[in-house]
């Protein structure tokens, strides 16, 4: 049995059944990403030989409805599978009112009781507000943007996340007027070298950065679709205030996990109280032997869409199939899809400095302009990739980064070969697709400990 | 064909007391004959009393369980039932093709539209998976059902035969 119930957005947005990715997430985010993408081929498109009189423009209406309608179609899909798999399905919210027994409210606010032997937990996160005047009434979040039925305008998106800089970076491409404002670092947790090329790419190409900088008031100066906010933001570093007007606020500063109000304290379930993440060992059990939990609510685990998936099928396969396979959770790849996409596997250079120490470890890097990009004229030294090897380990690859095109597909195969124990020898044994982007790793020379420049010169 | 309705909807709780099915004999020869001119408020006033349950027009929306039950599996004439979502592309071009030539039927067959969104019960329990899927009732069994696009003679051949077995 299946019980998925969303609690709707302050602002009333709700969606189907297939959970944030499906709906609020990955799938919305890649499509606008690809709508901006095309956006930008448009206008390399004339180098090589289009010639079109129209002023191209974009509208956002007929792009959310597309996109909404092939979300419904993945709705509907999840509705078709669970029912042939014999899974009953009930659009309730569920919470615990003792052991091995929960309580299921609809929409209606009928309420039904179901008893079960076993419980997984996996509800996931919700965008987090900031806690000031003004945010919950006037602030959007990505469970809003996503189907928002009129274009967002001159938009400030506060937050340094993944969700911030992939979202302001598409609402940038469809040609909207974007500013970002991060209170600190740009994505926390990530290479820190990568993000600030992220953040420097973005700039280049017409994002604003408010850096060091929070919001303190969000003002309704007239309503409509979308309205005018003015929005009072505040110096981490001094006193200094900045005020500006803006159609949209787009709130992306980290999600809270849904687990306070499901009645786990009553079944003694243990959370982590400042986070709300529900702490598991490698089997995803829970401190209560007969209740597991899966997905983005887990404690020091990926908030990824394979992750909890995987995590699921082999828990399933576990309790009811009679297999030992535990969830494999490290190497895990994963791809933010800004601008300058950037896919990665393995740790980040500070990480791996922190666990290995400096002298343990290589770093190979290089620059790389795609072929694609040469006739548009468009940037050389910017694209970018890294790997990190342990030395003490025959230089196994400890760490892969490429910023550049379609980074999530390059990286792929390479989170396969890491898995097999990829060394720097079996990468430089492997000969090169060209011409390609992910050729530029089967021939990486220089070290960063060398202090040779990697900038390419000239033609 | 407008004023044809118009008189069936009059003329329907007089001819065929039976409800709630609904009934499509021939109108007798008189009645036909009658010209638009003669058409009174009072058909119309009738028509909308009885328009959403009882009295259904050649293609109608289905509103719930109960209204399926009534108008689809109760109906003495045979019903094709168009399965669709808004979100469905090829549904936007099956829908006004069938109803075309379900129209061109006059009267031998009845078209019913299922919103699997607002009516996802029942899309389940006539196991609809993919849209659109047209399914062809009579007397109350599923006797022939057909999945995705369908040009109109392939309609007009799904359509005939409902209509002959």
């Amino acid at each position: 049995m299946v019980l998925d119930f969303v609690k709707p957005s302050p602002l009333g947005t709700s969606w189907g059944l297939g959970g944030t990715c499906v709906n609020v997430g990955c799938i919305p985010k890649k499509l606008m990403h690809q709508a901006a993408l095309l956006g930008q081929a448009l206008k390399d498109s004339r180098k090589f030989g289009w010639e079109y009189e129209e002023q191209v423009k974009h509208n956002w209406e007929t792009m959310t409805e597309a996109i909404q309608n092939h979300i419904c179609s993945l709705n509907w899909g999840y509705r078709v599978t669970l029912r042939e798999k014999s899974v009953t399905y009930a659009n309730s919210y569920g919470e615990f009112v003792e052991h091995h027994k929960i309580k299921a409210t609809n929409r209606k606010g009928q309420e039904t009781f179901y008893t079960a032997g076993k419980f997984v937990i996996a509800t996931g996160e919700r965008p987090r507000y900031l806690g000031i005047p003004g945010d919950k009434e006037y602030c959007i979040t990505s469970d809003d943007l996503f189907s928002l039925p009129y274009c967002p305008g001159k938009t400030l998106v506060v937050g340094a996340s993944y969700v911030a800089l992939e979202c302001a970076g598409f609402l940038a491409g469809i040609g909207l007027n974007v500013t970002v404002m991060v209170r600190s670092i740009l994505l926390r947790g990530f290479d820190q070298e990568i993000a600030e090329k992220i953040g420097a790419y973005m700039e280049l190409n017409g994002v604003k950065f408010l850096r060091k900088y929070i919001p303190v008031k969000i003002q309704l100066l007239e309503e409509g679709t979308p309205g005018r906010l003015k929005v009072v933001a505040q110096s981490t570093e001094g006193s200094e205030t900045v005020e500006e007007e803006y159609n949209t606020v787009l709130l992306a500063i980290g999600r809270d996990s849904c687990t306070r109000k499901m009645g786990l304290e009553k079944v003694g379930v243990k959370i982590n109280e400042k986070t709300g993440k529900i702490p598991v060992n490698d089997e995803e059990q829970t401190n209560v032997p007969y209740i597991y939990a899966i997905g983005d609510v887990l404690e020091d685990k990926p908030e990824l869409t394979p992750v909890a998936i995987r995590a699921g099928k082999l828990l399933a396969r576990r309790l009811f199939g009679g297999r030992l396979e535990k969830c494999d959770y490290i190497n895990v790849p994963t791809t933010v899809f800004t601008p300058l996409e950037y896919g990665c596997c393995g740790l980040s250079e500070e990480k791996a400095m922190e666990l290995y120490k400096k002298d343990n470890i290589e770093v190979y890097h290089t620059f790389f302009w795609p072929l694609e990009w040469t006739v548009a004229g468009r940037e050389d030294n910017t694209c970018f990739g890294k790997i990190i090897c342990n030395k003490r380990d025959d230089n196994r690859v400890i760490g892969f980064h490429v910023l550049g095109p379609s980074a999530g597909e390059v990286t792929q195969g390479f989170a396969a070969a890491m898995k097999c124990g990829l060394t720097k020898q079996l990468l430089d044994d492997t000969i090169g697709i060209h011409p390609t982007c992910g050729e530029i790793f089967t021939t990486m020379e220089i070290t960063k400990s060398s202090g040779l420049t990697i900038s390419q010169k000239g033609c | 064909m407008a004023q044809r309705v118009v008189l069936r909807r009059f003329l329907a709780p007089v001819l065929f007391r039976k409800l709630p099915r609904c009934r499509w004999g021939p109108l007798p020869p008189e009645v036909l004959a009658q010209g638009s001119s003669g058409r009174p408020a009072a058909a119309l006033c009738l028509a909308r009393t009885f328009s959403t349950t009882k009295i259904s027009k050649v293609t109608f929306n289905v509103q719930d369980g109960p209204d399926f039950q009534d108008r689809v599996v109760n109906s003495d004439t045979p019903v094709v039932v168009d399965f669709h979502a808004q979100w469905c592309g090829p549904c936007k071009i099956l829908g006004p093709r069938l109803e075309k030539m379900v129209a061109k039927q006059e009267g031998k067959v009845l078209m019913a539209k299922v919103d699997i969104d607002d009516n996802t019960d029942l899309a389940i329990e006539y196991e609809v998976s993919a849209v659109p899927t047209v399914l062809a009732i009579k007397n109350g069994d599923v006797v022939d059902k057909f999945v995705g696009i369908k040009d109109e003679d392939q309609l007009e051949a799904f359509l005939k035969k409902l209509i002959g077995c």
